[in-house]
């Protein structure tokens, strides 16, 4: 009887044992699923070019957060402290500087982000940016333009021109 | 003749100058529509609005927005007409906020004021019943106060004085103005959240909404609207109410409710979505002389890209107990 009462006990004890590790594994499965959708987001989302800030205003802070950068970018922040207007000069989402901006400032696809500001010139709310294919030709108009703004590679980028973006030349 | 030459000179020479500086940009939106209606079996194509949209800034603080709308009427030789949908001069007096005058779309809720006629936006084929009965005054000629983007939560003003309903784009056909104040925030990227308060006299012998009849005496009309809208990643939601009070002078207030709720979810360039309009109108309604109606729509959205959209919608319509079936599919694209 004690016997048979053993032998049931470590039946048992296995059946737990094999759903138990049955249980580790589909967890593990899912969180190794879990973290690769979340790589897989933060990848895309984040690209890794680095991108540094030019300036042509003395109105314009000398280091400012990157949330600020964004609410300027995205036409939220259209002023200066000196109330001149914000010129915002970007690369053309079509090239590959141009899509990594998109991607780290906006968190958007190309076509989310022109159809973005093609609806806020559409609103009345905002002008568009001036739109450039080559960071050279976006640098020449950033230093021509009263109250612009740019974002460019850092070999491109003129110490004197550029800004801190949370304390970081380069972001 | 030295005179003539060096005037000429300096007239080029200025007008050159003025033409560097003044930024202009022209684009445009058109859509061309299949429409089945399953009452009679009947496939028809037509064609939508071609919709001109001009933008140009004069000075840095002075900007000039116009947007014009082709489309059928049966009423020219032509059978097409011209409307001007919106002429608004804006000046910027500090930082995010403006005033401007012209003819606008009504600061009234989200659609009204984010769309337009540009139908590469709309995320339906169709617009909400709310705006296509007529509840919604949709254009405003007037002066306004706009803010934008303000403070943290991103806060958001109009204040319209307008000539209000029963005016022409030229000329007020009563002493009473349209007074319209909205609000809106967005607490986080991809939301806003909007309250409107709409107030305007109508003068009697003004032609009713959707109807051909006139108004026998002045109808008070109140606009309580809120909208709330979410737009980010995978997930669209739309949903927008308005609650109108209309009264005759000595005669008791009558109401009316329209709403839609519009839900959508997108994977990749595809967006399915679905959409229930609802306006219900109280017994005796003194203007705007509708019948009850909600619609279902279900559809799916294909976007090749932020300027050619395809569209494909099912709307069940139950107006006067009657239900009815349509499917259009509409191409709208930009340029």
């Amino acid at each position: 009887m004690f016997k048979l009462l053993l032998d049931f006990n470590m039946k048992e004890k296995m059946f737990l044992q094999k759903s138990l590790k049955k249980k580790l594994v589909s967890v593990s499965l899912i969180c190794l699923l879990l973290m690769g959708i979340l790589f897989f987001n933060s990848s895309s989302l984040f690209a890794q070019t680095p991108l540094s800030v030019i300036v042509n205003s003395e109105s314009a802070p000398a280091d400012m957060s990157f949330a600020e950068l964004k609410t300027i970018l995205k036409g939220e922040q259209q002023r200066w402290k000196d109330d001149s207007k914000i010129m915002v000069a970007l690369m053309k989402s079509s090239s590959a500087i141009g899509s990594d901006i998109v991607k780290k400032i906006y968190g958007m696809t190309a076509d989310g982000f022109n159809k973005y500001w093609l609806s806020l010139v559409f609103q009345g709310k905002a002008t568009a940016p001036v739109f450039f294919e080559s960071e050279n030709d976006l640098k020449m108009y950033v230093e021509k333009t009263k109250g612009a703004i740019g974002v460019i590679t850092p070999t491109i980028a003129v110490n004197d021109k550029s800004i801190l973006i949370d304390g970081k030349k380069i972001f | 003749m030295e005179f003539k030459k060096i005037s000429i000179f300096h007239f080029l020479f200025f007008t050159g100058q003025l033409l560097f500086a003044q930024q202009t940009m022209i684009k445009g939106f058109a859509d061309v529509n299949a429409l089945y209606v399953d009452s009679n079996s009947n496939t028809s194509f037509n064609l939508g609005e071609f919709d001109l949209f001009i933008t140009s800034e004069m000075s840095d603080k002075i900007s000039f927005l116009g947007e014009s709308v082709f489309k059928y009427d049966a009423v020219p030789n032509s059978k097409f007409s011209i409307g001007v949908e919106r002429i608004i001069i804006k000046l910027n007096y500090f930082r995010n906020h403006n005033f401007l005058i012209g003819k606008h779309h009504t600061p009234v809720n989200y659609w009204n004021d984010s769309y337009h006629h540009g139908r590469v936006f709309f995320p339906t084929v169709l617009r909400p019943q709310l705006f296509n009965s007529a509840i919604i005054p949709l254009h405003t000629t007037g002066i306004s106060f706009q803010g934008i983007n303000l403070t943290a939560l991103k806060f958001g003003y109009d204040l319209m004085v307008g000539n209000g309903i029963g005016a022409t784009d030229i000329s007020d056909n009563d002493k009473s103005k349209s007074v319209i104040l909205a609000v809106h925030a967005k607490p986080f990227d991809g939301m806003r959240i909007g309250i409107s308060y709409y107030y305007d006299d109508i003068a009697s012998g003004v032609k009713k909404a959707g109807g051909s009849t006139i108004t026998a005496s002045n109808v008070i009309q109140s606009l309580y609207s809120g909208s709330i809208a979410y737009f980010k990643t995978n997930v669209e939601f739309l949903s927008e109410l308005t609650y109108a009070n209309n009264k005759v002078v000595y005669q008791n207030a009558h109401t009316t409710l329209g709403y839609y709720v519009y839900a959508g979810y997108r994977y990749k360039k595809v967006v399915l979505y679905g959409r229930f309009d609802q306006n219900n109108y109280e017994d005796g309604e003194p203007y705007f002389g509708g019948s009850d109606v909600s619609i279902i729509t279900g559809g799916l959205r294909y976007e090749m890209n932020y300027l050619a959209v395809v569209k494909a919608e099912y709307q069940n319509v139950e107006n006067k107990g009657i239900t009815s079936g349509f499917i259009n599919v509409q191409i709208a694209v930009g340029f």
